[in-house]
């Protein structure tokens, strides 16, 4: 009984390993972006082609911003001071333009993937 | 500053206003009270006031995805109620005996859910102003146009359905609800991608130089039939689902309900 325990125990040790490998390898890139003066930091970025990323975009400005792209499909509040993540893609190659939807004349960015 | 404030507003106000203005006309038709107007502004505009304030904690839920899901939770009971409502208000169309009270009330709860979504946003945007005086002036001026605009065609719209005949608004009417409540589930679910809740694909087709999502045309048909011109294969899936859904349902309701004859 024991023997099969023991070996039960070894199969589990082996599967959670297994698991932990692949949920390391399932690991999504992450970008992180800062807003400061309604600029985005930096503003252009590369990425490469059919891979999700995760956006982590930090408003250092105490006013909200909406961070926004027709092209990636993406919308989202980020108030003053907050941190928040959007995930994007997987993209076919091409430049994907982003801006702050609040103060579109100077917040403006560029994702390349290639 | 004022040309973005106008097109940011214009963006929020034209959805849930063409939203109104069907529900408004179908109340006409029924001769239901106007009445469920009243209550569904105020908890629409304080529920945005609410969302609004918690953003910043809303945002956190859930590792952070909880703006989407709270928006995409809206949106999907909107969608809900809004099947009930198509399928209420054929039913009412045909006999006039049901019971309206419920359906007041459905339609009340859709227009909170629109304006708690729509609502907040332009709450959010237009707090950034109210310590630059001189710019808040510019940025409610660009609100004021916005809405204006927005609600324009809301009431163009009421009007042009109020004056066609009984029979064909109904039709129209529903149609343009279809669409809006399918419109619903894309947008929804593109807020589930966004999160990773829903997976993540390359887009099925690329219809942005044909008509852009940024043009006036592309604003116009993603309010009406939410438009987009990179959907992914899940997306495109669930719109077409739902639009099967609330046809069927359409058409089937007013197939299996007998038409009561006017004495008239």
């Amino acid at each position: 009984m024991s023997k099969y325990t023991f070996s039960f125990v070894k199969v589990l040790l082996l599967l959670s390993g297994l698991i932990q490998i692949s949920l390391l390898r399932a690991e999504t890139p992450v970008i992180k972006i800062e807003i400061q003066n309604h600029l985005f930091f930096p503003s252009e970025i590369t990425v490469p082609v059919n891979t999700k990323i995760k956006l982590m975009i930090h408003n250092l400005d105490a006013t909200s911003e909406e961070f926004e792209s027709y092209e990636l499909n993406r919308e989202k509040v980020i108030m003053g001071n907050q941190k928040v993540i959007i995930f994007i893609g997987p993209l076919p190659t091409g430049e994907y333009p982003f801006f702050g939807e609040f103060y579109p004349k100077t917040a403006q960015g560029l994702i390349i993937v290639k | 500053m004022l040309l973005n404030s106008v097109i940011i507003i214009l963006r929020e106000v034209l959805e849930a206003s063409l939203l109104i203005s069907v529900l408004l006309v179908f109340s006409k038709q029924l001769n239901l009270s106007y009445r469920w107007i009243v209550w569904a502004l105020v908890i629409g505009f304080s529920g945005a006031f609410f969302y609004a304030a918690n953003i910043s904690s809303v945002s956190g839920w859930f590792d952070g995805v909880g703006q989407e899901l709270t928006n995409a939770l809206l949106q999907q009971g909107i969608f809900i109620l809004l099947l009930f409502i198509i399928i209420l208000v054929v039913l009412q169309f045909r006999r006039k005996n049901a019971n309206t009270h419920i359906l007041t009330i459905m339609m009340g709860l859709i227009v909170s859910l629109a304006i708690i979504r729509e609502g907040s946003e332009i709450f959010i945007y237009l707090t950034n102003f109210t310590q630059a005086k001189d710019l808040f002036l510019i940025v409610i001026s660009g609100a004021v146009i916005g809405a204006g605009i927005g609600c324009s065609i809301g009431i163009i719209v009421y009007y042009l359905l109020c004056n066609i005949a009984s029979r064909w608004s109904l039709n129209v009417g529903s149609v343009l609800l279809i669409l809006i409540a399918a419109g619903m589930v894309s947008q929804a679910s593109l807020l589930l991608i966004q999160a990773d809740w829903l997976p993540s694909q390359l887009p099925l087709w690329d219809s942005s130089d044909f008509i852009s999502e940024q043009s006036v045309i592309g604003q116009l048909l993603y309010a009406v039939i939410g438009y987009e011109a990179t959907p992914t294969p899940i997306q495109a899936g669930l719109y077409c689902g739902a639009l099967t859904l609330l046809i069927s349902l359409f058409l089937l309701t007013g197939k299996i309900t007998p038409k009561e004859d006017n004495p008239s």
